[in-house]
């Protein structure tokens, strides 16, 4: 394939991020891009292009930044080379908004024109300020009968100081302002910086495994270039490998001959142990190698922790292999061996927030088909230990030391941000102070909306905090978060027996005033998910040897095909089938079967 | 076929062998109804389909006979015509719907047609079911005289709010009255069809209709608890399946209804009158049948010995032993089929089938046969993978009290495990 954008000078070209509030439209703002530059042919053209997970398009929200390579010819004649990222916009993957930015000199920032500013777009662009990426603000769906850019404009201008005369008005599904858009980026982004024949610094953003290439890395190049037959290597690993391919995304991977500096594209390394090529690495010529590595990424850092287990323990060993290749894609999850008395051998997992922990179930279930249990969830404390023996952190309920062991308990905190219309204050007021919150302070972006700041230990708010403030703002109010250090706390640890024995999955550590209540709360949900047995099955809450709360699942009665004529055996059978099938979903915990919604019921848990 | 052939050796007994037989029993449907009763899960049209000028009687009828003709065909081509070489049917059933709707003419004409075709061995059982109603219940002595020996009333309750609840059009008298006449015509065997765990049925209710219903001395009762399903969800209600859509008043009527019914007071009425009926001297000869002795339904039976049987009429189920097979429900395709417009050649109506492979039929010979009082040999269920398992199962104390083995070395259901079958049944499959 002879292709021109080999030739594209590093002075045309263009990095750039889309970010938004979730579902402001990046990703449809994404389509039209691709579709105005020729990239996806018309006919080609599905809605969100980008969302290519099967979890994305059922989910209707993007999860993975995509990075897409796009050929521009501007209104000056010449032909730019554009590399879009288009970026999740949910609070759990913040992390991957942040990531996305490092690799940018620009962002477009997308506001809902009906909607206005909300939490995420405040904490996006922080990022994006941080970075120190020009940002080009766009307000989108000028279609939609309620927007009101007047209004956003307003706001852009008094919240974030943004001029009205930047500002592009546009609708990502009919295309209008679009092509200001793409003139945008050309005149306002500046092209990347680095030197192209310096030597060879390429930082690995994103990975995946391929059977035939092996270990497939998404780079962007700091500087110096990149040609075929190229051996490479990895600074951190030490690994060396002469490439199979390189590449860009159009947004499938189309090879190319050269990448330079400035560019962002894929490199086939042949390498087949998935440890060698880790996200965060520096990618250098073997033959010229660079002084130093690129400084890399932060690690993410895991909120919320749970263990995963494979439903029956033979499949283990599958479910460490798909662990290390989903963590290549996805390189915000932790992982480490864990054991359970209930749920056997699996992993102690740490997840960005509970969507990302769903999701990575999800995706380990569906892309390599494992059956899975999750343990309730956690987070991490500190707790330190008596006799001055230092501080240990815990992240899983079931290792807590015991009471006489632990001088002091210390609990991760958030600072919350809240987006809300004035009439919600007094409801989201009351719902954050009742999860141990404090209010912080209020600050109006227009006279309708305000921002509002709490601080809150992070345990009460992955608790369906966020469905809470959706249900208590009729889907008005948004938020998002940031960690807020540790801070001492009164806290117990509740153990559920469950036919007298109790399950180490299910433990849970509650403040000291409020745990007899939780546990009269959870054992009366953990009464409704495990369904009946053949015996009764009493389920317990304890604090130590204290039980503080008890129900009892009684023995089921009645389990019978009433009718078996009419010669309709075939009916009969696959109704026995399906009842097979329901039992095999479940984890036997002693004689107790246990379906994976029990694991999670202090999620749904009446307040 | 699935390679698990050479490892189970479920029995020996004849009925299980996958060799395709002639079959012992025939089942004929019978789609029509007065009303329909929105718990009704059969192949059932009321309306004007079932009566007046636009009725579709004369017409079902018509494509019956079509389908006896190309059914007997089929199997005299596979066993040879019917005479002393070949196994004749020990069974008629005719099942519905209502089938006391019909005639007593057109059921004397069709038995003539089936003992033709199919050859009728003597002494053959041919039961009609029939609903208790004054305008439904057909003619007892006409029945008798045109060859039915056992009479199946549809009386679901003897309590008169229990039949308002249920869209029955009969009367609690109604069913002494229906019984009553069977009994005078002297049909030899008279069954009453009862049902419990209704919506907001107290024991005591239960009670009284079982009382009421023994007073009537029938030979047989089915004690069926109302099992709300849906067949749209099960995928059943295509164009080829063999239910018919739920309609969105009965959907609406079963999502009232299922709340208040209670599996606890299930069980509890389940077993009250099992022991009410042993104490009696009835025979419990499957979990939901009793019998007088010697009244037991030979063509039940033939279904859960897995004998074959053939069927005819719209959703009707048959086996030859090795493959079961369906018609579908519909109406229009069944007569379409068998009475093509223009006077071409009749085809067989539309349907499905399922081989059964080895393993399948195995679960299937225990499934059938633990839920008849003879049960199943040892043996039998130790043949199969999950069977060993079973024993395993019981002696860990999980399956409490389910099955029992005898001295004659067949295991069988405990009266608990009746009603905790599919416990067990879902490990066998
Ligand atoms: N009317 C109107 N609807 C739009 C416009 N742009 C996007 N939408 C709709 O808004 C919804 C969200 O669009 P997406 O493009 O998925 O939003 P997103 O920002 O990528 O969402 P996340 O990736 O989940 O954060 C979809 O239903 C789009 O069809 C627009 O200009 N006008
Ligand atoms: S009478 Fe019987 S077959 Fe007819 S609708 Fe009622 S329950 Fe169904
Ligand atoms: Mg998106």
């Amino acid at each position: 394939m002879s292709r021109e954008d080999q030739m594209i000078p590093q002075a045309r070209l263009r990095n750039f991020s889309i970010i938004a509030h979730i579902d402001h439209g990046k990703s449809t703002l994404a389509d039209r891009l691709l579709e105005l530059t020729h990239t996806i042919e018309a006919r080609q053209m599905t809605s969100q292009v980008l969302d290519s997970m099967d979890l994305e398009r059922e989910k209707g929200i993007t999860i993975k930044a995509r990075a897409v390579r796009l050929e521009y010819t501007a209104r000056d004649g010449l032909t730019y080379g554009l590399n879009l990222i288009d970026t999740p916009g949910h609070v759990d993957f913040s992390y991957e908004v942040s990531r996305s930015l490092q690799a940018c000199e620009g962002a477009l920032l997308v506001v809902d024109a009906a909607q206005g500013i909300e939490a995420q777009t405040l904490a996006n662009v922080h990022l994006a300020l941080r970075e120190g990426l020009t940002i080009i603000p766009v307000i989108n769906k000028i279609d939609l009968p309620s927007a009101q850019p007047e209004v956003v404009m307003e706001e852009l201008e008094n919240v974030l100081a943004i001029p009205r005369e930047e500002v592009i008005l546009a609708s990502a599904k009919e295309g209008t302002g679009v092509p200001e858009i793409l003139e945008a980026i050309v005149e306002r982004i500046p092209p990347p910086k680095g030197d192209p024949d310096a030597p060879l610094q390429g930082l690995i953003f994103d990975s995946h495994y391929d059977s035939y290439k092996g270990v497939v890395v998404y780079v962007r190049l700091a500087q110096g270039r990149l040609r075929q037959h190229d051996t490479i290597r990895l600074m951190a690993s030490g690994v060396e490998s002469e490439l199979l391919e390189l590449g860009v995304f159009r947004p499938q991977l189309v090879p190319v001959k050269e990448l330079v500096a400035g560019e962002v594209g894929y490199v086939a390394t042949g390498l087949k142990s998935v440890r060698d090529a880790q996200v965060g690495d520096t990618l250098t010529n073997a033959k010229a190698p660079a002084a130093a590595p690129l400084p890399g990424y932060q690690p993410a850092k895991s909120l919320v922790f749970a263990g995963i287990y494979p439903l029956s323990g033979e499949d283990y060993p599958l479910l460490r292999d798909a662990l290390e290749k989903l963590h290549l894609n996805d390189a915000s999850f932790t992982y480490e061996p864990e054991s359970s008395i209930a749920l056997g051998f699996g992993f102690r997992c740490g997840f960005l927030g509970l969507l990302h922990m769903e999701i990575v179930q999800e995706r380990l279930e569906r892309e390599f088909g494992l059956e899975l249990i999750l343990s309730a969830p956690s987070v991490s404390y500190h707790v330190v230990l008596t006799h001055g023996r230092g501080v240990v952190e815990v992240d899983n309920p079931a290792l807590f030391p015991a009471v006489n062991e632990i001088e002091e308990i210390r609990e991760p905190w958030v600072r919350v941000s809240v987006v809300t219309p004035t009439q919600y204050i007094g409801a989201l007021m009351e719902l954050s102070t009742n999860r141990r919150g404090t209010f912080l302070d209020m600050e109006y972006l227009d006279p309708q909306r305000v921002l509002l700041r709490f601080e809150m230990p992070l345990a009460e708010l992955i608790v369906d905090y966020y469905d809470q403030l959706k249900s208590r703002s009729q889907g008005y109010a948004s938020m998002d978060y940031e960690e807020a250090g540790y801070r001492p706390a009164s806290l117990v640890k509740l153990d559920i027996l469950v036919a007298g024995e109790p399950v180490d999955a299910l433990s849970l550590i509650v403040h000291r005033d409020r745990a007899a209540a939780t546990g009269r709360a959870l054992v009366a949900r953990l009464k409704e998910l495990i369904p009946r047995q053949l015996f009764e099955v009493p389920v317990q809450a304890a604090i130590g040897s204290n039980v503080v709360a008890r129900e009892t699942v009684r023995a089921m009665r009645k389990n019978v095909l009433a009718k078996c004529y009419g010669g309709d055996i075939t009916r009969k059978r696959k109704l026995l089938e399906k009842q097979k099938e329901g039992k095999q979903r479940m984890k036997r915990v002693g004689s107790v079967e246990i379906p994976q919604e029990a694991f999670l019921a202090m999620l749904s848990m009446d307040e | 076929m699935r390679s698990i052939a050479g490892r189970v050796s479920p029995g020996t007994g004849s009925s299980s062998s996958l060799r395709p037989r002639p079959p012992v029993a025939l089942y004929l449907h019978v789609p029509f109804c007065r009303s329909l009763c929105p718990y009704c899960d059969f192949v059932a049209v009321a309306g004007s389909a079932a009566r007046g000028p636009s009725s579709r009687i004369a017409a079902f009828l018509d494509a019956l006979v079509v389908e006896l003709g190309l059914r007997a065909d089929a199997l005299d081509a596979r066993f040879g015509p019917p005479g002393p070489g070949r196994q004749a049917l020990e069974s008629v059933y005719f099942g519905g719907g209502t089938p006391s709707l019909l005639p007593a003419e057109t059921i004397a004409g069709l038995l003539a047609l089936v003992d033709e075709r199919f050859g009728l061995a003597f002494g053959a059982e041919v039961t009609l079911e029939a609903n208790p109603g004054r305008d439904e219940r057909g003619d007892p002595r006409a029945l008798r005289k045109a060859g039915v020996t056992r009479l199946s009333f549809g009386a679901q309750s003897l309590r008169p709010a229990e039949l308002r609840l249920l869209g029955r059009r009969h009367r609690s008298a109604d069913v002494a009255d229906a019984v009553a006449a069977a009994q005078a015509a002297g049909i030899g065997s008279v069954n009453l069809d009862l049902l419990y765990d209704l919506p907001g049925q107290s024991f005591a209710d239960w009670i009284e209709t079982l009382e009421a219903a023994l007073a009537l001395r029938p030979d047989h009762l089915s004690l069926y608890a109302l099992t709300l399903d849906d067949p749209d969800a099960e995928g059943l209600t295509g164009p080829a399946g063999d239910h018919l859509p739920v309609a969105s008043g009965a959907r609406a009527w079963r999502e009232r209804a299922r709340p208040r019914q209670d599996d606890d007071r299930a069980a509890g009425q389940y077993h009250y009158a099992a022991s009410v009926l042993a104490r009696d001297g009835w025979h419990g000869y499957e979990i939901s049948n009793w019998a007088r002795p010697g009244h037991e339904s030979r063509h039940n039976l033939a279904y859960w010995e897995r004998r074959p049987y053939e069927a005819v009429g719209p959703g009707a189920h048959a086996f030859d032993g090795t493959v079961r097979r369906w018609n579908a429900a519909r109406l229009d395709g069944y007569l379409a089929a068998l009475l093509p417009a223009g006077g071409g050649a009749p085809a067989l109506p539309p349907g499905g089938q399922e081989q059964l492979d080895p393993a399948m039929a195995a679960a299937e010979e225990l499934i059938l046969g633990l839920r008849t009082d003879r049960g199943v040999r040892r043996e039998a269920l130790l043949a199969l993978p999950a069977g060993s398992s079973i024993f395993g199962w019981a002696l860990a104390g999980e399956l409490v009290e389910l099955v029992q083995l005898g001295e004659d070395a067949r295991v069988r259901l405990t009266s608990r495990g009746r009603l905790l079958s599919n416990e067990l049944f879902s490990r066998l499959v």
